[in-house]
């Protein structure tokens, strides 16, 4: 299990494209991935769960991947997250 | 942020069939269009389009949610469509969108994120989305959404109804009816009930015979969407100026107390206007002329009604007074003992009043406060007779009550008329009108008037004395007797009553038989109208209302008492059923009382004065039989009132 820490820089946070990317991008891999925002774990390969998360600018999250291809999983997220989802 | 409060029921459309994605958005944007959300439909919908062409809004799930945040949206907003059909919105998962969202979001803030973020949360759960694409109406998909919301945010219900919900009443409403005792209070509690039910706070002010109460404030006023007028008497309305006023009969209030707060809540009632006096309030509920006209006259009545019972009762205490102490039974009777003068006097001063209060408040309820000053004086000429001729009213004849009720609507219509007249004058003078223009017109108004028409009644009181006078010396005794008693009872106090009684009294003089013959059958015909009606409350109960019934009792004691103008105020209300009804009774009375040749030889006195009375078993049983004959016509004349819409 690997896991990162992120703050989330685009001004829209986790709005319904960058939720639908992501999860999209995570359903790619076969480990489990998991946001932990809030006190919450939240599935990141459902767009809904994101968006349901509400996770705003500012806000600070861990991103976790347990399973097969969990470090390739999670340098992808990294570099999604860094990157302000290309906003 | 609640969903239910940014989707609104017109913002919805249940089973669409959109052919493509264009269609779908295109619906969604005309319902944003519908429910006053934007700006500028067309740059809304233009930013609609530039997100879907960065990737789909769909979701999954047959859900698709296509959004924008847009300088042309007033207010964040939603709205929805379902498609039970589907249709091709680019879906990741490849299903066809079947329940379709639309959010509308300002520029500034978070509340698209929270928005999306708040139906994510909503639509995981899939029992709800499956409900909500076979949702049969907007209302259902709205309350499902609703129910979905509150259970799983079930803090925010407590306090988000107290935020957007306006403070105070959203309806007021003022009941009066003219005796102020039933109506009022049924009316209020109907309403009371009525808004509960519908869960629409209300207050009801309730203008009764003990003044009004639980008074609607200012802020009350300034607060509420509207006021219902339920009133059969004027109501103060220069406080409701410009907010929507339903005006309408005390009886809407008891039957339609629903309807009413619908009126008002459906802003069905038109803005009133103060500045065209009072009156007009009374106006708008598109009263009929035969509904004013009586809602004048009680007002009018209602007021006069304390004069009349407290100075009728004290004068019968007078003569209750001189009859135990074994006075003369002669003109001063009712006055001889201190006590009883007193009384009498006191009394009398009361009575004084009952004319120019009755004409007062009738053509205040026409004309507002300026008709007072008319329908007072009015009332006072009519009730001591001055003319051009005479106008110290040294020796004229009254015009009485017929004179006053004269007096009250016709000076108040003209000096109504006077005041429509006066609307073309300077506004420079607009101040001056009120303590200077209206009385000093309404005065001159009422003065010729009452002068005019106190002689008329005059010659009609002369010409009367003088056919009496024929009838007498003809031997037409028992046609004497019936005329005398019918005469005594129309007006009450007016010319016919004055006529008959000043020439009882004149007879009186003259000492012989047929002159207390003629005595005692005037008196009889005035005392016959207030029994007549005191029985006809106890044994056709169901004729009267509560408050009639109530005064019933006291016109006992003024019919043997000979007190006629008891029955006033049920003449007033009732005229065309009572004073037929009287005037038979009365006549029948005094017909019966010439044929058992009953005799009187006080002027006065009622039941009082029995010890001077000439065969007086005989004389009680006239009178019983003539008060029974009047009961009896009334009871045919006047049908059964209705359960509660008595008062009309």
């Amino acid at each position: 299990m690997v896991q990162k820490h992120f703050t989330i820089k685009n001004a829209q946070g986790f709005h319904m494209r960058p939720a639908t990317n992501f999860a999209t991008a995570m359903a790619g891999y076969p480990c489990a991935v998991t946001i932990k925002y809030n006190g919450r774990d939240v599935n990141a390969k459902s767009p809904m769960f994101i968006m349901a998360a509400c996770i705003k600018v500012g806000s600070e999250i861990d991103v976790v991947c347990d399973g097969e291809g969990e470090n390739e999983a999670l340098a992808a997220a990294a570099e999604m997250i860094e990157s302000g989802f290309g906003e | 942020m609640r969903i239910t409060d940014l989707l609104k029921k017109e913002g919805i459309r249940i089973g669409t069939a959109p052919a493509s994605k264009a269609e779908a958005i295109d619906l969604l944007v005309g319902l944003h269009e519908k429910c006053g959300d934007l700006y500028d439909t067309a740059a809304y919908r233009e930013g609609i389009l530039a997100r879907e062409a960065m990737g789909t809004t769909a979701i999954g799930m047959e859900i698709a949610i296509p959004h924008a945040k847009s300088e042309a949206v007033k207010a964040p907003a939603l709205t929805a469509i379902t498609a039970p059909a589907g249709v091709d919105y680019g879906s990741p998962d490849g299903m066809p969108a079947k329940l379709l969202f639309m959010i509308a979001a300002t520029t500034d803030g978070d509340v698209h994120m929270e928005v999306l973020a708040r139906m994510m949360q909503l639509l995981m759960d899939m029992d709800l989305t499956e409900k909500l694409k076979n949702a049969k109406t907007p209302g259902e998909f709205l309350s499902l959404i609703d129910a979905a919301e509150t259970a799983k945010f079930p803090d925010e219900v407590k306090a988000a109804p107290a935020e957007p919900e306006k403070k105070g009443y959203r309806v007021l409403a003022v009941t009066a009816c003219p005796t102020g005792i039933a109506h009022t209070y049924m009316a209020a509690e109907a309403l009371a009930k009525a808004g509960e039910k519908l869960g629409i706070p209300i207050k009801v002010e309730t203008n009764g015979s003990g003044g009004a109460k639980n008074v609607l404030t200012p802020e009350d006023i300034a607060n509420c969407d509207g006021i219902i007028i339920a009133a059969d008497k004027s109501v103060d309305t220069a406080r409701f100026d410009g907010k929507p006023v339903w005006s309408t009969k005390v009886a809407d209030g008891i039957h339609k107390p629903e309807e009413l707060i619908n009126k008002i809540m459906n802003g069905e009632a038109p803005v009133f206007k103060a500045d065209k006096k009072a009156e007009a309030a009374s106006d708008i509920g598109n009263e009929s002329f035969g509904r004013r006209l009586y809602k004048h006259l009680m007002n009018g009545v209602s007021h006069m009604l304390p004069f009349v019972v407290a100075g009728g009762i004290f004068i019968a205490i007078a003569f209750l007074i001189d009859a135990a102490k074994g006075v003369p039974m002669d003109g001063n009777f009712g006055s001889v003992t201190p006590v009883a003068a007193w009384f009498k006097a006191m009394g009398g001063y009361a009575f004084n009043f009952m004319l120019p209060i009755l004409a007062g408040f009738i053509a205040m309820s026409i004309a507002d406060r300026p008709g007072l000053l008319v329908g007072v004086v009015g009332g006072f000429l009519a009730a001591n007779g001055a003319t051009f001729a005479d106008p110290f009213a040294a020796a004229t004849t009254p015009s009485g009550f017929l004179g006053a009720l004269l007096a009250g609507f016709v000076a108040g219509w003209l000096l109504k008329l006077f005041e429509k007249l006066c609307d073309k004058l300077p506004r420079a003078l607009e101040g001056l009108k009120p303590v200077l223009i209206y009385p000093l017109a309404g005065l001159g108004i009422v003065a010729v008037m009452m002068c005019a028409v106190n002689p008329i009644m005059g010659v009609l009181n002369n010409a009367l004395s003088s056919g009496l006078l024929w009838l007498n010396q003809h031997n037409l005794g028992v046609v004497l007797g019936c005329i005398l008693g019918a005469m005594m009872s129309i007006d009450m106090g007016g010319p016919l009553n004055k006529a008959a009684y000043v020439f009882g009294t004149g007879m009186l003089a003259a000492a012989t038989t047929e002159s207390f013959q003629v005595m005692a059958s005037v008196m009889i015909g005035g005392m016959v109208p207030p029994l007549a009606i005191a029985l006809s409350t106890i044994f056709f109960k169901n004729r009267w209302t509560a408050e009639e019934r109530k005064n019933g009792v006291v016109n006992i004691v003024m019919g043997l008492s000979f007190i006629t103008e008891g029955a006033i105020p049920y003449a007033a209300a009732y005229p065309l059923k009572v004073i037929p009804s009287c005037a038979v009774g009365a006549a029948v009375a005094g017909g019966l009382s010439w044929l058992f040749n009953c005799t009187l030889m006080a002027p006065h006195g009622g039941i009082f004065v029995v010890p001077t009375i000439g065969k007086p078993l005989l004389y009680l049983l006239a009178l019983a039989i003539g008060a029974i004959v009047g009961m009896l016509m009334l009871a045919v004349l006047k049908r059964p009132i209705k359960e509660e819409a008595a008062e009309d």
